[in-house]
């Protein structure tokens, strides 16, 4: 089992190494975060003025969410141009002769930035909000143990769907495009512009026949502790319900890219 | 008439030295450390109207540096430069109207479309007559063959075809000097060898005056009258290109491939290379041993499969210069 | 006169080829136009989805949130068409082609500004602005009298002109820093993502910074506020309603006097 693991740590170090060689674009990277946490805050702060709570959430609980879901989105933060980028210059050919996975080979990459950024990105982000416009705490020891399996499931919804998208460039050229509608979808969707709490209510069917609802709010839910534990295993098989129909949906396109292109010899 | 006149240009170019990290990258905008590197040192020359001249040197000798000063894209931090009664830097926009430049490594045609449309571009930017554009672009199309290829994307051109248009692009506007920079880099034998009649050809005819830069001994031989080296900022070497073959003989090489593997006894005044176990070289001046003596005398004592006489590449010739076995 | 023929002639003949360039690739620019439109919408629908719930943000309603995005939006459109090549002019200095450009008997700031424009943007952000303006002029009581439509036409002048004079000091840092994206990004970028809102809402040190620094305020917010009237103004002074279009042309002319300096300060891209 290690020695089989042995290449793809190697990937997840190499690109946790790599990672730390652009200090300067890192420390942007995290006034980014904080500045777009710091916008909602102030928006809301706003917005909710002498009120102590709207619908019953208060004004922390939505500082709460902007912290966690936008900490999680700069910590999750997928490389969309990871097959689309090999496909274009031609290297994804040699790549795959090599005597490893290459989903796994993607997934582990993004492993090793993702824990980089968790220590160097999300953690450092996550305690200035909390000395600057406050965090509230997790609602139990038990909350935040299943905050954090939820989160790693978030993560792999995440990932799904920037996997099955990125399988479209073995037949389209202008993958920008699609990349950035499908991050329209995300921001718009997931809650970490406009916490879901807020959403019109004839948005909630659209919400729940799509993915992203479960990448951030989910665990934003259980961490806050909204949800009992019945519903916390019911969102949580769905989250894992959309990670295995995303992959699998995207590794039928896989199998039948690759035929493609030894077809075409690219 | 003294066309071009450089009289003890220099330039010095300001290297930020940037301290690692963050307190580094602050530190450098507050406080910005410099290294200097003299690029150009105190160079002198004249080029006459309609003189073809080569300039050679190896990479980072000052060649590009000299080019952008003579083309205006560099301001020389000291001594004057004339071209044609400008100078250069200060008369910009008036002067380049007068220069054409190509840059070998660096097209300035339009990516996604036609040649043409790129010429009908330049044509409204160098405000080019319609007669002139008329006849300057019949005649260059028909010298480099190009009607083949007018209405393709440039996108889709091979590199000696795109190389002719760029030509062409520089000599739309009818330029009294012609800079090309390394015009012939990535192109196949024959694709150079059309260009370099085409230059030489537009010399004669139109009294163009060129400068010329490669790294391509070969260019130079065939294209250019006179030639100027560089190296390190400082020009080592100034004449007639035939002085420098009579100056220092010419170097020459002989690769030979034996039937088997063998040692060879050393030769007077010959340098021998191991190549690989059946490959040697033999390295000689011109002058000092005969090439048809050296090869009867390995014919006659050993048996051998190939043997190939060649040039020394460029880089030997000016290292050869500039280590003072000339002067 | 025949000088002012020729310049427009030019003009003329860029744009053409600019615009050929981009139909060399139809499905992808009407794809790369709708994306830019998308992502920059995005911002909007948050804001829509939020004040249906709200109702109104610092005393400010849908459509005067709208209105205020549109002035955003529609001087960034202009602004692109004309300053692409400010925006990019980082590369072109490190590809060479600012070089190209000085061995060219032309301005070198006319031909930053001529030979490129990014359609897609434009027509992303353009397309983008006029529809939120369609959307919202009407409902959000404003009386278009003539001095109205002319102060609206000034101060999408102003606030082009604001936005291409930090585009233009920044791109002259490039002339001695090689690399200034982060720059721009800290500077620019983030700058506009406060933009959006009423500047009023913000901590006073943001306030100050949109306001003095980088003065996005004046692009859309008080602009707005002239046509709005919406009570927060109570907190600058009145003089700041009509400043827009004078505070374009200055902070231009500084930056054009920054760049004009620095220019012999230029070493052409490494070999």
């Amino acid at each position: 089992m290690k020695r089989m693991l042995a290449p793809y740590l190697a990937f997840a170090k190499k690109s946790f190494l790599n990672k730390s060689a652009y200090r300067f674009d890192h420390f942007m990277g995290i006034l980014n975060t904080l500045l777009k946490i710091f916008i909602f805050w102030c928006i809301y702060r706003t917005l909710y003025g002498a009120r102590t709570e709207v619908d019953g959430i208060t004004m922390a609980m939505v500082t709460t969410n902007f912290v966690l879901s936008i900490g999680l989105d700069a910590l999750f933060s997928v490389n969309d141009y990871y097959l689309p980028d090999r496909i274009g210059n031609g290297s994804i050919a040699t790549e795959l002769l090599l005597p490893v996975s290459f989903q796994g080979r993607m997934l582990f990459e993004n492993l090793g930035n993702t824990l980089f950024k968790l220590f160097f990105h999300f953690l450092p982000a996550v305690v200035v909000s909390a000395l600057t416009v406050g965090i509230l705490p997790p609602a139990g020891a038990g909350s935040f143990m299943m905050f954090v399996v939820s989160a790693l499931f978030g993560y792999g919804v995440l990932w799904s769907v920037s996997y099955l998208l990125q399988m479209f460039s073995f037949w389209l050229i202008n993958m920008w495009s699609l990349i950035t509608i499908k991050n329209v979808f995300i921001n718009v969707l997931s809650g970490s512009m406009i916490p879901l709490w807020f959403m019109p209510d004839w948005m909630a069917p659209v919400l729940k026949v799509l993915p992203f609802s479960s990448i951030y709010f989910t665990p934003v839910q259980i961490y806050l502790g909204q949800l009992t534990s019945q519903e916390i295993l019911g969102k949580c098989l769905i989250q894992l319900g959309w990670i295995a129909v995303l992959y699998l949906c995207g590794n039928f396109l896989w199998e039948k890219g690759k035929k493609k292109l030894v077809v075409q010899g690219g | 008439m003294t066309f071009i006149e450089v009289n003890n240009a220099s330039k010095k170019f300001r290297i930020n030295q940037r301290a690692s990290g963050i307190p580094g990258m602050i530190a450098n905008l507050f406080a910005p450390k410099y290294e200097y590197r003299q690029a150009v040192k105190d160079i002198s020359f004249s080029i006459e109207e309609g003189e073809m001249t080569g300039f050679i040197g190896p990479n980072g000798a000052g060649k590009s540096t000299t080019i952008k000063m003579l083309s205006g894209i560099l301001c020389p931090d000291s001594g004057e430069i004339k071209v044609g009664g400008f100078s250069p830097y200060k008369d910009r926009k008036k002067y380049v109207g007068n220069i054409g430049v190509v840059f070998g490594q660096k097209s300035q045609l339009q990516w996604d479309l036609p040649v043409l449309d790129s010429f009908e571009l330049l044509k409204a930017i160098y405000r080019i007559p319609e007669k002139m554009y008329r006849d300057n672009l019949e005649r260059f199309t028909e010298m480099l063959d190009m009607s083949g290829f007018l209405q393709q994307p440039v996108r889709q051109l091979s590199l000696g075809q795109r190389m002719r248009a760029d030509i062409v692009a520089a000599l739309l506007h009818s330029p009294k000097i012609v800079f090309f920079d390394e015009p012939t880099i990535g192109v196949d034998v024959a694709g150079k060898e059309t260009i370099r009649q085409f230059i030489r050809e537009l010399n004669e005819k139109d009294n163009i005056t060129m400068i010329f830069t490669t790294h391509d001994m070969q260019d130079i031989e065939k294209v250019c009258d006179r030639l100027i080296i560089i190296d390190e900022g400082t020009k080592v070497y100034d004449g007639e290109l035939m002085g420098i073959r009579e100056r220092f003989g010419t170097t020459r090489q002989l690769d030979v491939e034996f039937v088997q593997e063998c040692s060879v006894e050393p030769i007077e005044k010959v340098e021998i290379l191991e190549l690989d176990q059946r490959k040697k070289r033999f390295i000689f001046e011109n002058r000092d041993v005969k090439i048809d003596e050296l090869m009867n005398e390995l014919l006659a004592k050993y048996s051998i499969r190939d043997i190939n006489i060649s040039e020394p590449e460029i880089e030997r010739l000016i290292r050869r210069i500039y280590q003072g076995e000339v002067s | 006169m025949e000088n002012c023929m020729d310049v427009m002639h030019l003009i003329g003949v860029y744009t053409k080829t600019i615009m050929k360039s981009w139909f060399q690739y139809k499905v992808d620019a009407v794809l790369r136009s709708l994306a830019v439109f998308l992502r920059e919408s995005t911002g909007i629908i948050v804001v829509y989805f939020t004040l249906l719930k709200f109702d109104t943000l610092n005393g400010w309603n849908v459509y005067e949130m709208l209105f205020l995005f549109s002035l955003l939006f529609v001087t960034y459109g202009i602004l692109i068409l004309f300053f692409t090549g400010l925006r990019d002019f980082g590369h072109t200095v490190r590809s060479g082609g600012f070089d190209r450009f000085i061995l060219r008997p032309r301005g070198l700031l006319f031909q930053i500004i001529f030979v490129n424009a990014d359609w897609f943007a434009a027509i992303g952000h353009g397309g983008l602005g006029i529809t939120l303006f369609l959307v919202s002029a009407a409902k959000v009581g404003i009386v278009w009298s003539f001095d109205k439509v002319v102060y609206y036409l000034l101060a999408i002048f102003g606030g082009v002109l604001i936005q291409g004079a930090v585009f233009l000091f920044l791109a002259t840092l490039n002339i001695y820093l090689l690399e200034t994206g982060s720059l721009k990004e800290l500077f620019y970028w983030n700058a506009r993502k406060f933009a959006g809102y009423p500047v009023s809402i913000f901590h006073r040190a943001i306030q100050i910074g949109m306001i003095y620094i980088v003065p996005f305020a004046f692009v859309n917010y008080f602009p707005a506020q002239f046509l709005l009237r919406k009570e927060d103004m109570a907190a600058y002074p009145e003089l700041f309603l009509y400043l827009t279009p004078v505070l374009g042309i200055v902070l231009y002319l500084l930056a054009y006097l920054f760049w004009r300096y620095s220019l012999k300060f230029y070493k052409s891209s490494g070999n």
